[in-house]
């Protein structure tokens, strides 16, 4: 099969996926033995059966589960989300604010987790058992071990606490204004707006949150990198390769690394999901007004458009983040064939 | 050949030169280096307006900034400072109503006829000028609705235009405690000509014909000190100084508000001075924060009861529902120890009615922990096994309280007189929703103050909110049906003196016969830096922008 009609495979199947991730979610926000009336009205108006009923009608949770569902689905056919119970917004418009702090984050995270975790691998692997692969081995064990919320405070306490190095938790400055919101994206909007001052601001403010996030990955790729890279230095090919008298830099990169790469890839698609689920702890100690808190906030809230808004968005990425990996297998190995 | 050598010949075993090693490592360690050496410092970045500009971290609980839709904490908070009601208090005081935008009122001989004089040259930030029609038309609003803050009005007939600058509120029975429940931002005054423009609606149908909460989300239309800017859901507020505002401008220029859900991270912020007033702190925080150098901590009484229900009704409460159990459990608590666990400032509640209203019974009258009497009383239960269940919300803190250190001190406690409880703890939501459903054996709760009036207390009373919750309804018992009776009898008592009798009397029978044990009252702890002035919080709206100021 060619990569295009894979493609195109994989995509069709994306909307009936989507249905079922949508049910499911429905049936999950309601199987929890609470109801949003609790957790969206105050203690007497909750005691108030006049402002129960009103709170119910207007949000059509006094219609049977079947049709509320049902509604939910023709509207999200036609591209509405519904209305956000906790923020009274358009879930869609909710989406749109918070969706583009947790992919800044996520993929300088991801980007950050692959430029230091790649070739952190490669050296322990190079040099096993010496001190760079001590070392390489130990910043994977803690990457992969320690909680993020307990780091992530950690790393405020010493870079912006007490060396001064970070900027304080959140995306921007309380005194730097915001860029005109266009693509969401501040340092993009600092960008194309020529508010250079808020773009610095945000770059600052990214870093620390990103490290913090892409612990996990990190570890995750160096052992990845590392063990794959064990094994391809012991192959044949390799050998060939040197005595063929290549300098030492093209066996190790071009033949070496570029097949341990194939065993990486797929950790990356898996950890971008990862990066996505571990944004909801990162995003709460460094106050970053991402997907991730939106998320908690909807599940805290019963905010079942805003919840199932989630799901479909996260598992949108997933899906195809999962199919660019498996087309950058065709990319990197062409032994690979899709189909 | 080792497989540690990897194909390569002795004294090559470290295959990678140093130029091939810094190749290597380039890509990624540079990117953090550069990162660090990159221009972008502070000093760049162009302070908007720093010194006008006062930044407070909040925990957000804002659902809505439509004052007739919201009762939520951050939310009154914000409509404290952007609109104004007709009454209002001072600083912390909860006791005694000032006047806001009514300068003068009279109540009718026969206590249901409340007439407001309203403030002269007084404008909305639109610059239309305020009437009584904006003041009928807001609490029309209200009523009409029907949403979160209508429970406020319960009990008004109408709202009536006496001409421009008079307005008459009728009761259908008396309610001396409409006076302090008109202070409340969710009934805060609007401009009713531009919110109709906006889409707001005020008549029976605006239910389903008002459409101003999208507009009162993004903008304000009040005659509050300072008017809103930006709302951004799980963010950020910024308000600025409202130049129609009929007292003396604001100190404070700009008001920005951000969502902190971490109170560690909200602790290093007042520390190193990127934050102004940190309100979402816990005890621990306050503790550091206390030693921490141009930092001031404070803690203002909150007008909240932490309670212990026990279930009433014996097919629930089971061991509980007996009398004798409930006031075993009363002598068993050690009241000394669960002040600590509620943190300083907080005070020991003898009833239900919290201390900041006039009608509490004195801390002082409380039973002492008496663990022998507490034995003797089970004893004389009959009851030869007292087990059960403490159910409570586990990821809940409450003006600094951790729920589940509470639950797990009175735990601990009632083991003492071997009273054994197994803890429940949940979601708040699933917590809650049982809690509402009149499940819980054994809870442990907290009841806020909606408005600022020993009335909001009443639901204690057999079958009234907590009373139902707690399986206690007025056929309970002679002495409940008159307990409830007396309820009825405070809340349309217009004499001063005989209601705050009334409520002394009301707390202490709740105190001795309801199935509860009331615990303490807490304190707000918060903290801002030593060159901010005038920080008070109301337990009803929390900080008031209008009295802050900031030396340089």
């Amino acid at each position: 099969m060619n990569i295009g009609r894979f493609v195109v495979r994989r995509l069709l199947l994306i909307p009936p996926m989507l249905v079922g991730i949508t049910l499911l979610s429905f049936l999950l926000s309601h199987a929890v033995p609470a109801d949003p009336v609790t957790a969206n009205l105050g203690e007497q108006a909750a005691a108030n059966p006049e402002i129960v009923a009103a709170f119910k009608h207007h949000w059509g949770l006094d219609r049977p589960l079947p049709e509320q569902y049902g509604i939910y689905l023709w509207r999200v056919i036609h591209g509405d989300f519904g209305v956000s119970i906790s923020t009274r917004q358009a879930v869609a418009v909710d989406l749109r604010q918070h969706l583009p702090p947790t992919i800044e984050l996520a993929l300088v995270a991801i980007i950050l987790g692959l430029l230091i975790g790649i070739p952190l691998g490669i050296l322990s692997a190079v040099r096993r058992d010496r001190l760079v692969d001590q070392v390489g081995r130990m910043f994977s064990l803690v990457g992969t071990s320690t909680p993020i919320f307990w780091l992530g405070l950690v790393m405020i306490l010493v870079f912006y606490a007490k060396l001064g190095w970070a900027p304080p938790p959140g995306r921007l400055s309380a005194r730097i204004a915001a860029p005109p919101f266009m693509t969401g994206f501040v340092v993009l909007d600092g960008l194309l707006s020529g508010r250079l001052d808020a773009v610095a601001d945000a770059l600052k403010h990214l870093i620390l949150p990103a490290l913090v996030l892409s612990s996990y990955s990190l570890g995750i790729i160096t052992r990845m990198m590392r063990g794959s890279m064990l094994e391809v230095l012991d192959e044949d090919y390799v050998r060939t390769a040197r005595a063929k008298g290549l300098p030492r830099w093209d066996v190790l990169v071009r033949h070496a690394a570029r097949n341990a790469l194939i065993a990486v890839l797929t950790v990356v698609g898996l950890s971008f999901g990862g990066l996505l689920s571990g944004a909801v702890v990162t995003e709460t100690v460094f106050a970053w007004p991402g997907l991730g808190s939106y998320a908690f906030q909807s599940s805290t809230s019963l905010d079942i458009p805003a919840i199932m808004g989630v799901g479909i968005i996260i598992a949108s990425i997933y899906i195809v983040v999962n199919l660019l990996v498996d087309v950058a297998y065709a990319a990197i190995d062409p032994r690979i064939r899709i189909g | 050949m080792s497989s540690a050598d990897h194909g390569f010949p002795k004294g090559e075993r470290f295959a990678v030169t140093r130029r091939e090693l810094l190749r290597l490592i380039g890509g990624g360690a540079g990117l953090v280096v550069a990162n660090r050496f990159l221009p972008i410092s502070t000093a760049l970045a162009t302070p908007v307006a720093q010194a006008a500009t006062l930044v407070v971290a909040a925990n957000f609980v804002i659902k809505s900034l439509d004052p007739a839709r919201t009762i939520e904490t951050t939310s009154e908070m914000v409509n404290h400072a952007t609109y104004d009601s007709l009454v209002t208090f001072d600083g912390e005081d909860l006791k005694t109503p000032k006047p806001s935008l009514a300068t003068s009122w009279r109540v009718s001989s026969d206590g249901k006829t409340y007439t407001f004089v309203l403030r002269q040259n007084v404008r909305f930030a639109s610059g239309n000028p305020l009437t009584a029609t904006d003041v009928k038309w807001s609490l029309d609003r209200v009523l009409n609705l029907k949403a979160n803050s209508l429970f406020l009005l319960d009990g008004v007939e109408d709202v009536l235009v006496l001409d421009p600058s008079r307005v008459a509120i009728r009761l259908k029975t008396p309610k001396p405690s409409i006076l302090p429940i008109l202070s409340s931002p969710s009934l805060g005054i609007l401009d009713s000509k531009f919110v109709t423009e906006q889409g707001g609606d005020a008549t029976p149908d605006a239910r389903d014909k008002d459409k101003a909460e999208t507009y009162l989300n993004a903008h304000s239309a009040g005659t509050g000190a300072y008017v809103l800017t930006r709302y951004t859901p799980g963010q950020e507020v910024a308000l600025e100084r409202n130049p129609t505002h009929w007292r003396p401008a604001a100190n404070a220029e700009r008001i920005v508000i951000r969502n902190i859900v971490e109170p560690a991270t909200e602790q290093i912020q007042v520390e190193k001075g990127d934050v102004d007033i940190a309100t979402g702190l816990g005890q621990d925080q306050l503790q550091a924060l206390r030693r921490a150098q141009g930092v001031s901590v404070k803690t203002s009484p909150a007008a909240t009861t932490f309670y212990v229900l026990m279930n009433a009704n014996p097919s629930v409460g089971g061991p509980f529902a007996n009398p004798k159990i409930q006031q075993a459990v009363r002598y068993a608590l050690d009241y000394a120890g669960i002040l600590t666990i509620a943190g300083a400032g907080s005070v020991r509640l003898a009833g239900v009615i919290p201390t900041l209203f006039p009608g509490a019974m004195d801390p002082r009258q409380g039973p002492n922990t008496d663990r022998d009497r507490a034995r003797s009383l089970i004893r004389e239960s009959g009851v030869s096994d007292v087990r059960g269940q403490l159910s409570y919300a586990s990821d809940s803190t409450i003006w600094g309280v951790q729920m589940n250190l509470l639950a797990q001190k009175i735990q601990a406690d009632l083991l003492a007189v071997d009273i054994r409880l197994d803890l429940n703890g949940l979601p708040i939501t699933t917590a809650l929703q049982q809690y509402r459903d009149g499940k819980n054996q054994v809870g442990v709760w907290s009841w806020a103050a909606d408005y600022p009036d020993a009335s909001d207390f009443l639901v204690y009373l057999p079958g009234r909110t907590v009373g139902k919750r707690a399986g206690w309804l007025p056929d309970a018992s002679p002495a409940a049906k008159a307990l409830a009776d007396l309820g009825d009898q405070v809340e349309m008592e217009p004499d001063n003196a005989k209601r705050l009798a009334l409520y002394q009397r009301i707390d202490r029978q709740l105190a001795e016969m309801g199935p509860y044990a009331p615990l303490f009252q807490p304190a707000v702890p918060y903290a801002f830096r030593s060159n901010v002035g005038g920080v008070t919080f109301n337990s009803v709206w929390g900080l008031d922008f209008y009295t802050l100021t900031r030396t340089a």
